[in-house]
């Protein structure tokens, strides 16, 4: 049979550090996470200098800001937060996704606040060395991700369980003496029914050792079944049918702040942490990001959705960082922020050949901070490529992202074409007729003498829909007062019986 | 008698000349320019090859001069080529159904449109000009900065000659610089000589004479092109008229000419 290994890791106080771990100022200073519906909301969870303070777990809102108050208020004291679910949803896949990297076989294991897994690492030594080797990169690998864990290994699935959550550090259980690192432990470590901790309480049996020294006959006649179940746990003999989960390759972080932030700066803090985790989650399986959507909750119960599209994937930190502030500032959030979500798609590396008599062109990543940049300039619908409608309108365009693609060389000879400079939008002008035809007219500043005109070429279409137009267009050759001659296409719009100067030769 | 090499004897020439004529028989070294052709034959021969490769060219002319006309011209050559151009549009005048009819392939364009005011050219305040100005100056030196843009044209063919005049000399010095790092051509469109000493190109464009056919259809214009400054081109003494050429230009309807 081959022999069992199990690692398991447990995060205690896990609401608090899915909380901290993108929050490094608030790291240093006493927290509290309630839980509940207000008012009755309860400390579910805390850090170290929390529980320094006095905060214990099951306190109410009032005795905790009892404690706030006595120590100073809330620039010194005990800080209160709110729980968030969603956020420990995406900090639990984190830490998954870092424990997947040591073993594919992975049970979850929590319980009450904390978050546990265990791990199968039977077999992994070649590869990771011991098991405490195994066990310390497990862990220095879980604090790179933001979580303070136990890990205890033992070759008993429920031992390595309980050790961890009873010790801090790295516990290697030996095979064969689960039952001398489980002695002096308290029974409370074992999920028991409350009868049978009460009869356990009344025989004075405090420790798993005193519970596993009890002659096993005896006490399932007096407990039932379920008593040889915890004796056989107390003596780290119990066996365990292992269920594997299957961690699912999700790249999102979520983050909810205490106060509604309105500071982008502030936004960006906590954004490039959170952006860091997914690069480095993408990094691991040699992967890069392609695409970054950014959810904010705002105020008011709206939310405002942004997207980074690199143009290759990409997992350069300062790039994704630069591309996301210029993304916030060309369209900033209309309210302040409660929550900040990054969910991104990974992609394979990019890799680019380039070729020696391939024409120079930009380099992509670069572009993409330039087009940022001048979105945030110019707008975020004004910098593109210009695509031609296949319609019937003169001047019919919309934009699309620009993209440097390698196009071949084409032949380039062709006469050129007289071109046209639009007004955006186009000028009404006064003007003056002679035998149905242009003779003068004004633009608001001067007048023009039409010396030739041609036309009038009549267009219309769309009169299905809103955007019709019924024209006539008149090639115009005019000069000015000042004998300035002047190139331009006038429009007479039937429908409003106006004339437009739409544009100038040029 | 001992025979004397050519170089040796140009040399003992050349030393006893000195006081008067340093390097007397030495040719002068010339540096070959990178030049890239606009497409206009007429225009190319103008400028002996093209505008400059690294350098700022103007196109300068009222509206209705061809300026425009000569610009895209130029930039469909650099796109057919395969390289990346860019327009940088102050008065979002630019049409992109002429650019395709030019031969731009669009998709290799990236064109910025300056914020809107949602005022016709001709009507907005004088007093306020320069938050376009300020946009396209901004957008230029970016792309300038980013590199690998074979060509930039800062379109400032709307802006008041008074306004366009104000741009800082600073400001072309560093996009000179910019555009000698990067080998781009920048060519600025506008009413009159802006760029001053930065620009080593510069044309004045006039229009001289509609194309007609039978006087109801306008088929094409004749331009007049003239070279007003050409930083490396040799000075010609006697020269007392800047050199200049005349192009036509077909309509981009007229099937004709296009076939």
């Amino acid at each position: 049979m081959k022999p069992e290994l199990y690692a398991c890791v447990y995060a205690a106080e896990f609401p608090s550090q899915a909380m901290l771990r993108l929050r490094p100022d608030l790291q240093s200073l006493p927290i509290a996470v309630l839980d509940g519906r207000p008012p009755l909301e309860e400390v579910c969870s805390m850090n170290r200098s929390a529980r320094r303070l006095g905060a214990s777990q099951g306190m109410t809102r009032l005795e905790a800001e009892a404690l706030v108050v006595q120590h100073g208020g809330t620039d010194q004291g005990l800080r209160l937060l709110s729980r968030s679910l969603e956020g420990e949803s995406a900090a639990r896949a984190v830490m998954l996704e870092c424990a997947a990297i040591f073993s594919p076989r992975i049970e979850q294991a929590s319980q009450g606040t904390a978050c546990a897994f265990v791990l199968d690492i039977a077999g992994t030594e070649r590869l990771f060395g011991p098991p405490r080797a195994l066990a310390e990169r497990l862990r220095t690998a879980l604090l790179a991700a933001g979580f303070r864990a136990s890990v205890a290994v033992s070759a008993n699935f429920h031992t390595a369980r309980i050790l961890a959550a009873s010790s801090r550090g790295i516990t290697v259980v030996p095979p064969g003496e689960e039952a001398q690192f489980l002695s002096g432990l308290p029974l409370a470590l074992l999920d028991m029914q409350p009868d049978h901790a009460e009869t356990l309480a009344i025989w004075g049996i405090r420790t798993l050792d005193e519970l596993a020294a009890l002659p096993q006959d005896e006490l399932t006649a007096r407990l039932g079944q379920g008593a040889t179940t915890l004796r056989n746990l107390a003596r780290g003999a119990y066996m365990h049918a292992f269920q594997p989960q299957e961690a699912a390759f999700a790249l999102r972080e979520f983050c909810e702040f205490e106060t509604p932030v309105e500071q982008v700066d502030s936004l960006l803090f906590v954004g490039a942490r959170m952006l860091d985790s997914l690069i480095q989650r993408a990094s691991t399986r040699a992967m890069s990001l392609a695409r970054v959507d950014l959810d904010l909750a705002l105020e008011g119960n709206s939310t405002h959705r942004l997207v980074l599209r690199p143009a290759l994937p990409a997992v350069d930190r300062k790039f994704l960082l630069k591309l996301m502030q210029l993304e916030i500032a060309a369209s900033p959030p209309s309210a302040a922020v409660l929550s900040l979500a990054l969910s991104a798609q990974a992609a394979q590396s990019s890799k680019v050949q380039l070729g020696l008599f391939a024409p120079q062109t930009p380099e992509p990543s670069r572009l993409d901070v330039t087009i940022a940049r001048l979105k945030a300039i110019a707008g975020e619908d004004r910098v593109g490529s210009p695509v031609l409608e296949d319609a019937h309108l003169a001047g019919a365009f919309h934009m699309t992202d620009f993209r440097v693609e390698p196009s071949p060389a084409i032949e380039g000879n062709r006469q050129p074409r007289m071109a046209l400079r639009r007004l955006r939008p186009p000028l009404t002008v006064r003007m003056v007729l002679k035998a149905d035809q242009p003779d003068l007219f004004f633009d608001g500043r001067q007048s023009y003498r039409v010396s030739t005109c041609f036309g009038p070429w009549r267009s219309s279409g769309c009169w299905w829909s809103s955007g019709d137009w019924d024209s006539d267009e008149w090639d115009v050759l005019a000069q000015s007062q000042d004998c300035t001659p002047l190139a331009c296409l006038l429009v007479m719009d039937r429908a409003n019986c106006e004339w437009r100067l739409e544009a100038f030769y040029d | 008698m001992s025979s004397r090499s050519s170089s040796a004897l140009r040399l003992e020439i050349e030393h006893a000349l000195e006081r008067s004529f340093p390097a007397a028989l030495t040719p002068a070294h010339r540096t070959i320019h990178e030049t890239v052709a606009t497409g206009i034959a007429e225009v190319d021969e103008l400028l002996e090859g093209g505008l400059p490769a690294g350098a700022i060219s103007e196109i300068n002319g009222p509206e209705s001069s061809g300026r425009t006309t000569l610009a895209l011209s130029f930039l469909a050559q650099r796109t057919a080529a395969g390289q990346v151009c860019a327009w940088v549009d102050a008065d979002d005048a630019f049409d992109p159904e002429s650019a395709a009819a030019n031969g731009i392939n669009l998709r290799q364009l990236l064109w910025v449109r300056c914020r809107k005011s949602g005022i016709p050219i001709r009507q907005r305040p004088s007093t306020k000009p320069f938050a376009q100005l300020d946009q396209a100056l901004r957008a230029t030196d970016l792309l300038l900065q980013a590199g690998g843009f074979a060509a930039i044209v800062l379109d400032l063919g709307d802006t008041a000659v008074e306004h366009a005049r104000r741009i800082p000399l600073a400001t072309w010095f560093r996009f000179r610089q910019a555009a000698d790092r990067a080998r781009t051509c920048l060519v600025v469109v506008a009413q009159d000589g802006c760029a001053q000493s930065s620009a080593a190109v510069a044309l004045e464009c006039a229009a001289l004479r509609p194309i007609t056919a039978g006087d109801t259809v306008l088929r094409g214009f004749h331009f007049e092109v003239r070279r007003e400054r050409q930083r490396f081109s040799p000075i010609v003494i006697g020269q007392k008229k800047p050199p200049a050429r005349v192009w036509p230009a077909a309509g981009a309807w007229d099937m004709e000419q296009r076939a």
